[in-house]
């Protein structure tokens, strides 16, 4: 049975959390898990990295392992490690060593918080060599065809020296995400929030103003995310004005003279 | 009293005549940041600058209250040029402050738009309102307001002679329907200016001047502060013409070598006006070639388009390319950098006003980046860590095995090279007493002590320049010298001197660190100011090359990271440096202090 067979036999339509592709990383996904290879995702905060990986573990009927990775992360939070109790000491999986056992997707998300220790662990998993040794235990972990391993790093995130090593890198298929097109993103807008589509052209039209504005006065430029939960607000009956500076503007900076010039850029789409 | 009287029927008829609201007026200033990232938000160019444009003679028609106050023969109005989107100083014209604040973003919308620029004033200016009503119904509102009070702003139409009413129902129709209006009828006198338009044509017109023979270009010497940001227009002009207005030779004026300006043959008021306000006065300071500027000394900036006369080859070894962002293309070995040695400058030691931060410093430096660190209840580790056994055992709980301290080495591969500004800009005064090379000096010594503690190699550099033939390059102390009684000495003896070609000085900086072998290499640059040299290197000139050179050193695998104390930095430093490199130091004498801590946020990795 191939791969997408298996996929198609156990996945249903209605779990699949709904994903807008805005390229082809659908079937660049696809390709890379046929052929066991790892995949990084990277793009700005909010553009669907996260939405993307629930989308495509569903859609390829794999449990999804997600960790969200931060600077005190060790290897053996991944891994795994011993505890105790009465009896003495035993051995726990880490998430990453479940999705191995157990065939699954595991998603590290904003893979550069995480100790440069950390991701050596990675790198016996992400070539073809496709093992996790557990120093602990002495074990080595063959992982089998349905494991799959997606990293995601937000590349304007990172403070001035972090960023992955050439070495770490390039053991990844890539996809860059970005915003989508104009047209596409006011489709998701509107599916995600359910508000009229007109309102939703105009709060992505407010979104690519502040976007361009973004490395000049804004630390990061706003994702689908804010968008969507603007349009939220709206949908259920807030000012647009009102929606905007909440859920957009004050999210984006906390400094009075900045939110107040984003509001003119409001203001120039939802003024009357 | 009847002088009294006088003085208040002047006002009145000032007031009146300008149709000026000055209760309602909305200065620049006051909206300058929200208009420059409205203009940004809606597609303008992020290298530009914001600021008060010249004000624009319009020719048209004066009521008679205007003749008699002798005023409203210019008018602000906005455009972008290379430099900057120019907005005016101030706008009073209508009565509501609302308005005058709409129109500027209004302004600064259609700036950001203008979809064709290369159509005539009319057509031009239409389809830019229709862009931006189309795209933004926010503005299409304002808009449909601003178009009222500008129409009732303008002059009558039926008091007009029947040219100029065809005339003004044309531009009234362009107004309320923009794209409608073709054409222009035929009138004896231009229009009455548009207030809610871009201004007719860019400033600088004329013909190109020869190359300059002379050095003396005007300019703007590094430690001038652009007292009056009004800039003037400047125009080179070839001879003086003579058609309609008399030519008239203003004795009274500043620029005694060689102004020609087109002056109406009125009496000219405020013939005691002093030499600034004389500037301010007219529309177009004409500079004829060949002339000694006398710019510097007005602190004024004036727009001027380079003289390209300095094609000249230049040989050295240090030679630096540069980047011209008008033809976009990178001038080989355009720069000099003549290395300055400080061989003669006497050792010393740390001066004693810096010996209680020093010993802060060290106590901090050896807190925050400490060599070894020892981490408790560690699942693994060299030690046992006691006490969350003894807590693991008192509660039976099933706690994890973190009964161990870890000793880890702090894994530091860090080369930085820091780099001074050393124009004469810094020899301004941040304090009673304290210039800001003083603060330059003491912040390379704190940070030369601190960074001794944690053992990270560092260099120090200084630079200013004198044109391209002369970009000076101090070596304080190079990577493979350590810090002591030498390279405190030429610390101790940097002094200001000229400009800040900062391109060809990163270029250089570049070079030295890229040959360090380490994992992390941090430029960290000091500043106070925009980069700027002594011929054309100013402006966005200057910017652009120094983001050139910028992203080469990005390319090359360094960090730049630059540290200023210019106020006004965010206007340009983003565009530069990228929004997350760089950071402002409100306040300039504490820079000493902060420069140490702000490198240990830097390049502490999180453990
Ligand atoms: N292509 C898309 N299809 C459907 N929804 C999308 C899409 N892109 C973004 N969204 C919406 O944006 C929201 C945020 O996306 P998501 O959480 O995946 O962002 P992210 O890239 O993981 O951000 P972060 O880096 O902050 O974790 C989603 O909940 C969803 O509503
Ligand atoms: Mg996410």
């Amino acid at each position: 049975m191939s791969v997408t067979s298996i996929a198609r036999a156990i996945s249903s339509p209605n779990l699949i959390p709904p994903y807008m592709p805005t390229g082809d990383e659908i079937a660049v996904f696809e390709l890379a898990y046929q052929n066991r290879l790892p995949v990084l995702i990277k793009g700005p905060t909010g553009c669907g990295k996260t939405r993307f990986v629930e989308h495509m573990a569903a859609r390829l009927g794999r449990a999804l392992y997600t960790v969200s990775c931060h600077d005190d992360l060790s290897a053996s939070d991944l891994v795994g490690r011993h505890l105790i109790d009465a009896s003495g000491t035993y051995w726990t999986d880490g998430p990453l060593t479940q999705a191995v056992r157990h065939g699954g997707i595991c998603y590290l998300d904003e893979v550069v918080e995480a100790r440069k220790d950390t991701t050596v662990v990675l790198h016996a998993l992400s070539d073809d060599r496709r093992i996790l040794p557990i120093d602990r235990t002495g074990e080595i972990l063959k992982a089998p065809p349905e494991f799959m391993l997606v990293v995601s790093y937000n590349p304007g995130y990172q403070h001035l020296l972090k960023g992955l090593k050439p070495s770490t890198r390039q053991r990844f298929v890539s996809l860059a995400f970005g915003f989508p097109e104009a047209a596409r993103e006011a489709e998701i807008v509107a599916t995600e929030s359910g508000v009229e589509h007109a309102i939703a052209r105009r709060l992505v039209t407010l979104a690519n103003a502040l976007r361009s504005t973004a490395d000049h006065d804004l630390e990061e430029a706003p994702g689908t995310r804010l968008i969507v939960d603007a349009a939220k607000l709206i949908a259920s009956g807030c000012d647009p004005q009102v929606a905007c500076r909440a859920a957009i503007v004050e999210c984006l900076s906390d400094e009075p003279e900045i939110t107040r010039a984003l509001m003119v850029v409001v203001l120039a789409i939802f003024g009357n | 009293m009847e002088e009294q009287i006088g003085i208040a029927w002047h006002r009145l008829v000032n007031r009146l005549a300008a149709r000026r609201f000055p209760e309602a007026a909305v200065e620049l200033a006051s909206v300058s940041r929200d208009a420059a990232l409205l203009f940004r938000a809606l597609g303008g160019d992020h290298g530009v600058a914001t600021q008060a444009g010249a004000k624009t003679r319009h020719g048209a028609r004066r009521t008679l209250l205007e003749r008699l106050a002798g005023s409203a023969r210019k008018v602000d109005l906005a455009w972008l040029d290379n430099q900057a989107l120019r907005l005016p100083p101030v706008i009073d014209v209508f009565p509501e402050t609302a308005l005058n604040r709409s129109l500027y973003f209004w302004l600064a919308a259609l700036c950001a738009v203008d979809p064709r620029p290369d159509l005539p004033w009319l057509t031009r200016n239409q389809a830019a309102a229709r862009a931006v009503t189309h795209d933004f119904p926010g503005l299409a509102a304002s808009y449909a307001r601003l178009v009222e009070a500008e129409i009732a702003r303008r002059p009558q139409i039926g008091k007009l002679a029947q040219d100029e009413a065809r005339q003004e129902q044309a531009i009234r129709d362009a107004l309320r329907n923009p794209g409608s209006v073709r054409t222009l009828p035929a009138a004896r006198r231009p229009p009455h200016p548009v207030l809610l338009w871009l201004r007719p044509e860019l400033p600088v017109t004329g013909k190109k001047p020869q190359p300059d023979h002379s050095p003396d270009q005007p300019s703007r010497s590094g430690s001038t502060r652009q007292s009056d940001k009004i800039r003037r227009m400047a125009e080179h002009t070839e001879m003086p013409e003579r058609k309609g207005g008399l030519l008239l030779f203003r004795p009274e004026s500043i620029f005694s070598w060689a102004e020609y300006a087109k002056v109406e043959h009125e009496t000219k008021e405020n013939e005691d006006q002093d030499l600034a306000q004389a500037a301010d006065d007219l529309d177009i300071i004409a500079i004829a070639r060949d002339r000694k500027s006398v710019a510097k000394k007005l602190r004024m900036s004036l727009d001027l388009p380079s003289a390209e006369g300095d094609s000249l080859a230049l040989v050295g070894d240090g030679m630096q390319p540069e980047w011209d962002y008008r033809t976009h293309a990178l001038k080989p070995a355009h720069c000099r950098i003549n290395m300055v040695s400080l061989a003669d400058a006497e050792p010393c030691a740390l001066p004693r006003h810096l010996e209680r931060d020093q010993q802060r410093l060290r106590r901090q430096f050896g807190a925050l980046l400490p060599l070894h660190q020892r981490l408790k209840a560690q699942s693994e580790g060299n030690d046992i860590d006691i006490d969350p056994y003894i807590r693991h055992l008192a509660h039976r709980a099933g706690a994890e095995t973190r009964f161990y301290f870890d000793q880890r080495k702090r894994g530091r591969d860090l080369a930085c090279l820091l780099l001074a500004d050393l124009s004469l800009s810094t020899e301004a005064w941040v304090g009673e007493d304290r210039r800001v090379i003083d603060v330059i000096r003491d912040s390379l010594f704190l940070f030369s002590e601190a960074l001794s503690v944690t053992r990270d190699r560092f260099a120090l550099y200084g630079f200013s320049s004198q044109q391209r033939s002369d970009v000076r390059f101090h070596t304080l102390k190079a990577f493979s010298e350590s810090y002591d009684g030498t390279v405190r000495g030429r610390i101790n003896s940097i002094s200001p001197a000229y400009y800040t070609r900062m391109g060809a000085a990163i270029r250089r900086a570049s070079e030295i660190l890229g040959r360090q072998k380490a994992r992390e290499r941090l430029l960290l640059l000091i500043t106070d100011g925009k980069p700027n040299d002594a011929d054309h290197y100013e402006g966005r000139y200057g910017i652009e090359d120094t983001r050139k050179a910028l992203i080469a050193a990005r390319q090359q695998g360094l960090r730049p990271f630059c540290v200023t104390v210019d106020q006004e930095a965010h206007e340009y430093l983003p565009h530069i440096f990228g929004k997350n490199s760089f950071i402002i130091i409100r306040k300039p004498s504490e820079l000493p202090i902060r420069l140490p801590l702000l490198y240990a946020q830097l390049t502490h990795q999180g453990h």
